[in-house]
């Protein structure tokens, strides 16, 4: 491999404009940190299924916070005022890779905890406050932010392993079956119900659309970044795989977005949580 | 090291003239994937296909497994998945007036605050809980009781079938005490959350549903609009 040819790459790196991260990452924080007040400041919304969406809006918004933080050293290591390998900037560079990694576990585990959260909702129905009571959830969120944290730092520590990658990747697909199969179980399980009762295209299509929206969104943000990484670990040489790996900002703002999209499909679907919006705006108006 | 490839590219385009001596091999390559872009030129001469194959592989993938996922999702819906014989057959054996006397046997006894289970073939356990959640609520306090039943009564509102379970709904939505907000709030958000995560929305039904089961038939958003707002007075007031 001679080092003259090394421009002629004709998989350029798809550079995405700082102005659309910036977007994208201002309006999801503000999205889950709206959230994140709004569940941690009423009382009504302390209960388990709030509890875990504001862990995923806190998830959220850490990544959120993270990633325009980092695209901000980006600029200014581009204009010139930061050093590119100084120590302080590589050290900053993995405290931010830790907190990215730490919310991406922490979003995954999140949506599963509120898959099972709504499974016990459906099928454990009258057992459920015995099952699921605010101390239970209280140490499962305390176990899902210190495992987090301890992958965050192990995985930046250690990236370098193929085991860590390795790791990751089989967390997200067996996070993902899990999701998938307790989503599509609750789903057969209503449609049955609901069958007895009768038929009615609507509602139906209407759930299935739902359920696909909610599961959709989730593989079409996640999927491109950890077929990125199986690549890398695969077929580092290959030219087919280069040309995947140059669209790697495509995929990084397809994962900021799902944060910007995650609050519109869980937490704002909640009519109780958008009451609770209405009547602080409302106060917020009497006051000013 | 990064860990985060290809964003720090930009960063070691600097550092790359210096390295340019050293010879990838597969596992330095591996560990320090920042060079990838620069240190291996990948030759792009001789491609059978195209060279964004795999990415467009990848999404047509991705596109297809969403819309089977959907069209699966629709299937069932018009099917009913793998039980789809035993809650047929129950129905064989029994007509709408038996289902809703046996029913009404079941409110007598456990103190109206239950419906169809949602598995039929689980019934007797649906039934265990039944009696142990009606021995658990003598122990309980009046208070308490009221509140689990209404908490009980609440959770299958949203998936119940019974004209009874609508009046002893409301009756326990206009007593409900302001003290047991979290639970007011439970079955709100419960209801909330069955009508908008539309998972077990099989009662919307339209006035002009199928015929001879519109005695069983009830219109739960009616009942939810009218629970939530017994429940948003109390709040408001609160």
């Amino acid at each position: 491999m001679n080092n003259t040819a090394m421009n002629q790459t004709d998989c350029p790196e798809v550079k995405v404009p700082f102005p659309v991260f910036f977007t994208v990452g201002i309006v999801s924080l503000a999205e889950n940190l709206l959230v994140v007040v709004a569940v941690i400041r009423t009382r009504n919304l302390h209960s388990p299924m709030y509890c875990f969406m504001c862990s995923l809006a806190a998830f959220n918004t850490i990544a959120s916070l993270s990633k325009t933080w980092e695209n901000l050293m980006i600029v200014f290591a581009d204009v010139g005022h930061l050093k590119k390998r100084g120590p302080t900037e590589t050290d900053l560079d993995d405290v931010m890779d830790s907190l990215l990694c730490m919310s991406f576990v922490g979003s995954i585990s999140s949506f599963l905890a509120i898959a099972v959260d709504r499974y016990i909702t459906i099928f454990h129905a009258l057992r459920y406050h015995n099952i699921m009571t605010m101390q239970r959830t209280g140490a499962i969120l305390g176990l899902i932010w210190t495992l987090c944290a301890v992958l965050a730092v192990l995985m930046v520590k250690f990236s370098d392993s193929y085991f860590i990658i390795i790791c990751f990747i089989v967390f997200f697909i067996i996070s993902l079956a899990a999701i998938c199969f307790l989503y599509v179980y609750m789903f057969m399980m209503a449609r049955i119900h609901a069958r007895n009762i009768a038929r009615r295209w609507g509602s139906n299509m209407r759930g299935a659309l739902t359920l696909t929206i909610l599961f959709g969104a989730f593989v079409v943000c996640w999927a491109p970044f950890f077929v990125h990484l199986i690549i890398i670990m695969v077929c580092p040489l290959n030219p087919y795989c280069e040309c995947y790996r140059s669209l790697f900002q495509l995929h990084v703002v397809l994962m900021m977005s799902h944060a910007l999209i995650d609050p519109a499909i869980y937490a704002f679907r909640m009519a109780e949580l958008r009451h609770t919006f209405r009547k602080r705006l409302f106060c917020l108006k009497w006051k000013l | 090291m990064i860990s985060i490839p290809g964003l720090y590219n930009r960063f070691d385009m600097s550092d790359f003239h210096n390295r340019s001596q050293v010879s990838a091999r597969r596992s330095d390559y591996i560990w320090q994937y920042e060079y990838y872009d620069d240190e291996e030129p990948v030759s792009f001469d001789g491609l059978k296909a195209h060279r964004y194959s795999i990415v467009i592989g990848f999404w047509v993938g991705l596109a297809v497994f969403v819309i089977f996922m959907f069209f699966v999702l629709t299937l069932l819906t018009k099917t009913g998945g793998p039980h789809q014989e035993n809650p047929d057959s129950v129905e064989k054996h029994q007509r709408p007036e038996g289902r809703l006397v046996e029913i009404n046997g079941h409110l007598e006894e456990n103190d109206k605050a239950f419906s169809r289970p949602l598995l039929e073939g689980s019934r007797s356990y649906f039934n265990f809980y039944i009696s142990e959640e009606d021995q658990a609520q003598e122990k309980q306090k009046p208070e308490d009781k009221k509140r689990s039943t209404k908490v009980i009564a609440g959770r299958h509102l949203c998936s119940s079938e019974i004209d009874e379970m609508d009046e002893d709904n409301e009756e326990s939505g206009g007593h409900q005490p302001l003290n047991g907000l979290t639970e007011n709030s439970m079955t709100d958000r419960e209801c909330a959350f069955m009508s908008h995560f539309n998972i077990p929305n099989f009662v919307n039904l339209d006035q002009s549903s199928t015929l001879g089961e519109d005695d069983l038939l009830y219109e739960p958003s009616v009942v939810l609009e009218r629970q939530s707002q017994a429940y948003n007075a109390h709040r408001d007031t609160h």
